[in-house]
């Protein structure tokens, strides 16, 4: 039997630390793959490894899901697809944000279906709908084209891994969807032993805007493992092991959990090493006057929705989307409209994707959060302090 | 793990597509000179570790790689004003045990059967992003001269289309031996510093440099360099604050491997004699004891340089370490052939249509077993010429010869590629064997010793039916041996066969002891009948074998 695992993480409740020692315990001379969708967090894994060991066992491989799946599941069959593609390298991908591939007319002006909405190409034409015009796949479709493939060749992309890999681990698997749940279903599977780790709360991307299993976007891995693997195919849900933080403040745990009152409410943990104190801890709000003097005094970074926000660039500065996996001491936060209201009262509603980036931001501190936000002298806001 | 079959395509003498199939463990190539075998070496140990004739091919690549009427074809298309694709070198292997995960890396359908396959391919190939540079060119000049090979690049990738593979990545390593003897700069073997340096593993590879640099180190903190140090910089006006000092070099990667050098008995390894290196090379690659990585070796004649007892010494280290070791070695001696096993033999040959490869698994093994134990016999004689003649004995050698030059204008047989091979003639079944396998040209010419049913038709009954296989002899039992043949056919003509032979009538005067004479003078008289300048005339059944050599 296999080893087929999904374990639901809080942020900072060091779900990255947990694979990483799994998998420098495993035999060295079997092959582990420690993949994830972003560069950030590879990058992050590569270096919490060499943390530990100084350098990255041989049997150990870290890469993009991107780039696991081109290396494993678009190159090696990629000619049995389809004929042109024994012809044809495929020149990597392309990063596609929407739908991919809509149809231009002979000058270059996009053609539009009666109802008013964009024309695609559709699979049929192969080449378009797959490739852009030199021959780079784009990458809402990686993923199709790998479960297609291996149907076509009938199952000889993961009849390969799984000579390749007996250990699969995908952190931040909340990222992934539409065709990448078969891509999971097909490698619970097969006979490498499969983790998933990940925070449903934290869905700032999505791998693929295909509309296969809709059901399960933003994050509803475990909704997927439990009604679509069918009797066969195990895998055990482990919501236990990484439900606290070692990073945030029973505070901080306190308010971030607010946004998703459906989740099991998250604990701070209680490790001494974590449990440091300071002058200033917990949640804050700052009026946009003061946001001068509070830098100053707390140098914390600087956490926006995009780049669009004026932030004082005298100091570190990031965006919700990229801090995932990271922990700062310090944050400070400028909310997005929607946000404030949220702020306001607790009860508005939030997108799906700016709630993830909110909770991603919340949840990056240790001691203290600061969220702008120009609050009036009689203003009762739960859950936060005014700071001065 | 082993290599199953190269596809070699426009490389050297290969033009167009050539595939050849290897088993597991002794491959024998023979061929006659310009079949191409040293070629089939070089393509194999280029494309698994990206080395030609020891320098990495990446930056020395030439127009010279590619087959010469390839390059030729596509510079006359060009000029003719047609748009011929550029020529490409394709190498790809494909190897055999797909079970581990190294393995399992390299399989996928980027190969040329289109199927799935475990393997590497190597490319020597015009480069796209010159697309505008050549445009010019050819804007330019309307013909070439030469191949653009300036916009060519090497595409190395893995079946499954991973173009990151190094020599590391293939879990086969190669050993080429070769009579070559590639040097590093300082005269430090580039084969035997690799071979020594395959036989360490990581923990000891890291001790090497390690040492290297400690020595170096200490070099730098001696007190006479010290000093030497101080007086540079004292007297070098060079600007305030910067530091001059003489230094070893220790900016290269691998520098021991470079800088070292092997010894033998405190003499350079290169200073030692070829065939003795040859032994060396080969053993300490045999003795490769990482269990990890398969090993290929390829040998190129090792006979060139070894006389027949340090040939022997070097068979038998190869017959009893090559276990688990895949071995594909060219060769022209019989004695190597014979030795490592006929069965494991493929023969290449030319011919106007193309190049071919022939295997000769199937032999019986007792014949197999045969030229083992009695490996002085002339195999790879026998298969590469055009067509064989086995006679019995010296006199039938001389006399054959003989017929042919009288019936060719006094053109020896071997001039036109027929060979004329005396063995013993137990050992014609056992040739015969190899001719029927490999479909060769072969006639015997053997005495009928009065049993004409037994000697010939029943002990060649297994070859009946066999085309390329003609057996010659004369059904009159009387007859028995060629020295009452001879002496039949010129029995009008006695006089000139005696003068022929030296002989006077007087004491040889009837056919019955001139017979007698010859036999009892068997080389004697042969060695006559091949230098005279008499017509002699020849049994019906030698003139049919003479026949025989000229027919298509």
């Amino acid at each position: 039997m296999t080893n087929n695992k999904l374990i639901i993480a809080a942020a900072g409740s060091g779900k990255t630390t947990l694979i990483i020692k799994e998998a420098l315990n495993i035999d060295k001379s079997e092959k582990v793959l420690i993949t994830t969708y972003t560069i950030e967090n590879e990058k992050e894994i590569r270096s919490k490894i060499l943390r530990e060991r100084k350098s990255i066992p041989a049997n150990i491989t870290i890469q993009t899901w991107f780039s696991f799946l081109m290396q494993h599941g678009v190159k090696p069959y990629q000619g049995s697809m389809n004929d042109m593609l024994f012809e044809n390298d495929i020149k990597g991908m392309l990063l596609s944000n929407e739908k991919s591939a809509p149809k231009f007319d002979e000058r270059g002006r996009p053609l539009f279906i009666r109802g008013g909405g964009r024309q695609y190409y559709g699979e049929k034409d192969f080449k378009e709908f797959y490739f852009t015009s030199n021959w780079r796949i784009f990458s809402d479709k990686i993923s199709k084209f790998v479960i297609g493939c291996n149907e076509k060749t009938k199952g000889k992309i993961f009849t390969r891994l799984s000579k390749i890999y007996s250990t699969i681990y995908i952190d931040e698997v909340q990222d992934l969807a539409g065709f990448d749940f078969e891509i999971i279903k097909m490698l619970f599977k097969s006979n490498i032993n499969i983790t998933l780790v990940g925070d449903p709360r934290q869905v700032t991307y999505a791998t693929n805007h295909y509309r296969k299993y809709p059901k399960y976007k933003n994050g509803k891995i475990k909704e997927f493992v439990n009604s679509e693997l069918g009797k066969r195919i195990g895998c055990t849900t482990d919501e236990s092991s990484l439900k606290k933080s070692h990073r945030n403040n029973q505070k901080i745990c306190d308010y971030s959990s607010r946004l998703y009152p459906d989740f099991e409410k998250i604990e701070p943990c209680e490790c001494v090493n974590c449990r440091k104190t300071t002058t200033h801890d917990g949640i804050f709000v700052v009026r946009e006057n003061d946001v001068a003097e509070y830098l100053e005094t707390f140098n914390s970074t600087q956490l926006r929705y995009s780049k669009a926000t004026k932030v004082d660039i005298a100091y570190d500065v990031c965006n919700f989307g990229e801090v995932k996996g990271k922990t700062i001491n310090r944050v400070i936060i400028y909310p997005t409209s929607d946000i404030k209201k949220w702020i306001k009262s607790n009860d508005a509603e939030l997108k799906d994707g700016t709630k993830a980036r909110f909770y991603v931001a919340l949840t990056r501190a240790k001691y203290s959060v600061a969220i702008v936000y120009n609050y009036s002298d009689n203003e009762e806001i739960n859950g936060v302090e005014k700071w001065k | 793990m082993n290599l199953k079959t190269a596809h070699i395509k426009n490389f050297k003498c290969y033009k167009g597509s050539f595939k050849i199939d290897f088993s597991q463990g002794v491959n024998i190539i023979v061929g006659n000179n310009e079949t191409g075998k040293s070629t089939i070496l070089e393509a194999i140990h280029l494309a698994l570790s990206g080395v030609l004739k020891g320098h990495y091919l990446r930056n020395e690549l030439s127009q010279y790689l590619f087959n010469n009427e390839v390059v030729e074809s596509f510079l006359s298309n060009l000029k003719n004003g047609k748009n011929p694709e550029l020529p490409c070198i394709h190498i790809e292997l494909f190897f055999d045990g797909h079970t581990t995960s190294d393995y399992a890396k390299l399989q996928g359908d980027n190969n040329s059967m289109k199927t799935e396959a475990v393997g590497v391919s190597f490319k020597v190939e015009y480069d796209e992003s010159f697309n505008d540079e050549y445009e010019a060119l050819l804007a330019e000049k309307n013909e070439l001269q030469t191949l653009p090979i300036e916009f060519y690049k090497i595409t190395w990738k893995s079946f499954a289309r991973d173009s990151s593979i190094t020599t590391r990545s293939i879990p086969i390593k190669s050993v080429l031996i070769d009579s070559s003897n590639q040097r590093y700069k300082n005269g430090s073997d580039v084969y035997i510093s690799r071979i020594i340096k395959n036989n360490l593993n990581l923990k000891e590879k890291a001790g090497v440099s390690q040492a290297f640099r400690q020595v170096k180190e200490s070099f730098m903190s001696n007190p006479s360099i010290e000093a030497i140090n101080k007086q540079v910089k004292k007297n070098s006006h060079i600007s305030t604050n910067k530091n001059i000092e003489i230094s070893v070099d220790l900016s290269t990667q691998n520098a021991w491997e470079t800088t070292l050098m092997t010894y033998l008995d405190n003499v350079p390894f290169h200073q030692i004699g070829k065939g003795e290196q040859c032994i060396i090379k080969t053993n300490l690659s045999l003795s490769h004891k990482k269990s990890e990585k398969a090993d290929l070796i390829l040998l190129e004649e090792p006979e060139n340089h070894l006389t027949h007892s340090k040939l022997n010494e070097f068979i038998k280290s190869v017959t009893n370490n090559c276990k688990n070791k895949q071995i594909i070695i060219s060769t022209h001696s019989s004695f190597v052939a014979n030795k490592l096993g006929l069965e494991n033999l493929i023969l290449l040959s030319k011919s106007k249509v193309g190049r071919k490869k022939t295997y000769i698994n199937e032999l019986p093994s007792d014949t197999q077993n045969y030229f083992k134990k009695l490996s002085g016999y002339d195999t790879l004689r026998f298969i590469l010429c055009k067509k064989a003649i086995l006679v019995e004995g010296d006199s039938d050698e001389l006399v054959v010869q003989k017929a042919y030059m009288d019936m060719h204008d006094g053109c020896l047989p071997i001039e036109n590629r027929i060979d004329v091979i005396s063995v013993r003639s137990l050992a014609f079944k056992r040739f015969l064997d190899i001719a029927k396998i490999i479909k060769h040209p072969v006639a015997i010419v053997t005495d009928n010793d009065r049993k004409f049913k037994e000697k010939i038709i029943d002990k060649y009954e297994d070859y009946e039916g066999v085309e390329s296989i003609k057996i010659f002899a004369d059904e009159r039992e009387e007859l028995n041996t060629l020295e009452p043949q001879i002496v039949d056919a010129n029995k009008k003509q006695l006089d000139i066969l005696r003068k022929a032979l030296g002989i006077k009538k007087s004491r040889y005067n009837s056919e019955k002891s001139i017979v007698k004479y010859m036999v009892s003078h068997k080389t004697d008289t042969a060695l006559k009948l091949f230098e005279t300048a008499e017509e002699i005339k020849y049994p019906r059944y030698l003139e049919k074998v003479i026949k025989w050599c000229d027919d298509e």
